[in-house]
């Protein structure tokens, strides 16, 4: 083991991620080398500079007591056991609320009013499952058009259907490949959580390219009102 | 308090380096828990967990850039990651681990949160967290190889300003 090595070793050696030959090489090593020994010990005063000053940091009381709320709903047995479950037991309405929440603050941090359009955004309402296939053949051709358009789908009511699990199309081809490419090239995919609620569909159906808003008619306002949206209905 | 919390908490402080924001980014990432324990297998939930909480930090912060109300702390001007990867880290002669040990609890702050993003990132998961650098690369979406550089590198920098502004302090400059 010479210096270059050792240099480069002594941070997975202190953090106990090397093999026991290796360490032992090491040890070795900074035993008969001031130069090492010096960088060791540096390494462990910052080491223990950072364990003796940066302490784990206590969640607020109004965090903990907030989420718990959510999770531990219904007597489920909280976080645990809402981990473990298949369907969602957090309440629908304080987790809306919250998702409500975020939302507004995202709003907030982009800075206030409307911003100016420096390219064409435009929703795409999707409320059938009979229209999605058509909606996808849409987007593509709108997209080879105008490559730089912002789209976002919005979709609610039966729209819903193509973004769950296993999802195929009157072709039998599955609809989750082809949101994954569109979701690639930019395309946002937004499911009404209201929607999930009242057919009984468990968020975790949803496949992960699309997210969750409390309500997709109240985000297609928003975005058309606040973030300079075009409506189109599909 | 509920199992993780403060793990989550604590990451996100400091990552955002800010309470609110970092309550925010924890709200944030258990919903996004929530929402996705359909597809959890049950295996250690921490790293799991930590890294949405990670993720959800990632965006906020992407979204202030955006906004422009990032705060002009100095890790701007390090770029994590410029240095030719399997680098040779040469560490001073002289560490000054005398110096180290004087540095008080704000200095050693002050230097942790001006840290360039990638290397606090990593530094907080394995010091604070205790995390395995496999973990730490499940977490961060990065190879092993970068967690073991952005460490070294992380742990180097923040040697350096620890000594620098401990020396600085001594001599009231």
């Amino acid at each position: 083991m010479n210096c270059p090595e050792t240099a480069r070793l002594l941070n997975p050696y202190i953090d106990g991620e090397l093999d026991l030959t290796t360490s032992l090489a090491i040890e070795e090593h900074v035993q008969g080398c001031a130069r090492c020994r010096a960088s060791l010990d540096g390494l462990q005063a910052t080491r223990a500079a950072i364990s003796r000053h940066c302490e784990f940091q206590a969640a607020p009381d109004s965090l903990d007591s907030g989420l718990r709320v959510r999770v531990a709903h219904e007597g489920r047995g909280g976080w645990r056991a809402a981990l473990r479950s298949p369907v969602v037991v957090a309440a629908p309405g304080l987790a809306a609320l919250l998702l409500a929440g975020w939302l507004v603050l995202a709003d907030v941090m982009k800075g206030a009013g409307p911003p100016v359009a420096t390219q064409t955004r435009v929703v795409y309402h999707i409320s059938s499952s009979d229209t999605a296939s058509a909606a996808l053949r849409n987007l593509a051709n709108h997209l080879q058009a105008a490559p730089d358009v912002k789209v976002v789908v919005v979709a609610h009511n039966n729209g819903v259907d193509f973004l769950l699990r296993g999802a195929r199309d009157e072709s039998d081809r599955p609809y989750e490949a082809a949101v994954k490419s569109f979701s690639q090239r930019g395309v946002e995919f937004r499911v009404c959580y209201n929607t999930l609620e009242r057919r009984q569909i468990a968020s975790s159906e949803v496949i992960p390219e699309a997210t969750l808003v409390p309500s997709g008619i109240a985000e297609i306002g928003r975005l058309q009102s606040r973030e300079g949206y075009v409506y189109m209905r599909l | 308090m509920l199992p993780h919390l403060d793990a989550a908490y604590t990451l996100a402080f400091w990552l955002t380096r800010n309470e609110d924001q970092a309550q925010d980014a924890v709200q944030e990432a258990f919903l996004r828990a929530l929402r996705f324990f359909g597809s959890f297998r049950g295996e250690d939930g921490r790293p799991w967990l930590l890294k949405i909480v990670r993720n959800a930090c990632y965006e906020l912060r992407k979204r202030e850039r955006a906004a422009g109300t990032l705060e002009g702390l100095d890790e701007q001007l390090h770029t994590p990651d410029s240095a030719a990867p399997g680098a040779v880290l040469v560490f001073p002669v002289n560490p000054e681990a005398a110096a180290i040990e004087r540095a008080g609890r704000d200095l050693v702050h002050g230097c942790l949160r001006t840290l360039p993003h990638d290397y606090r990132e990593a530094v907080i998961l394995r010091e604070l967290h205790g995390c395995s650098y496999k973990e730490i690369a499940a977490i961060c979406g990065v190879p092993i190889g970068t967690v073991m550089s952005r460490l070294a590198r992380g742990r180097r920098l923040l040697q350096f300003r620890i000594i620098d502004r401990t020396k600085r302090k001594d001599t009231g400059t």
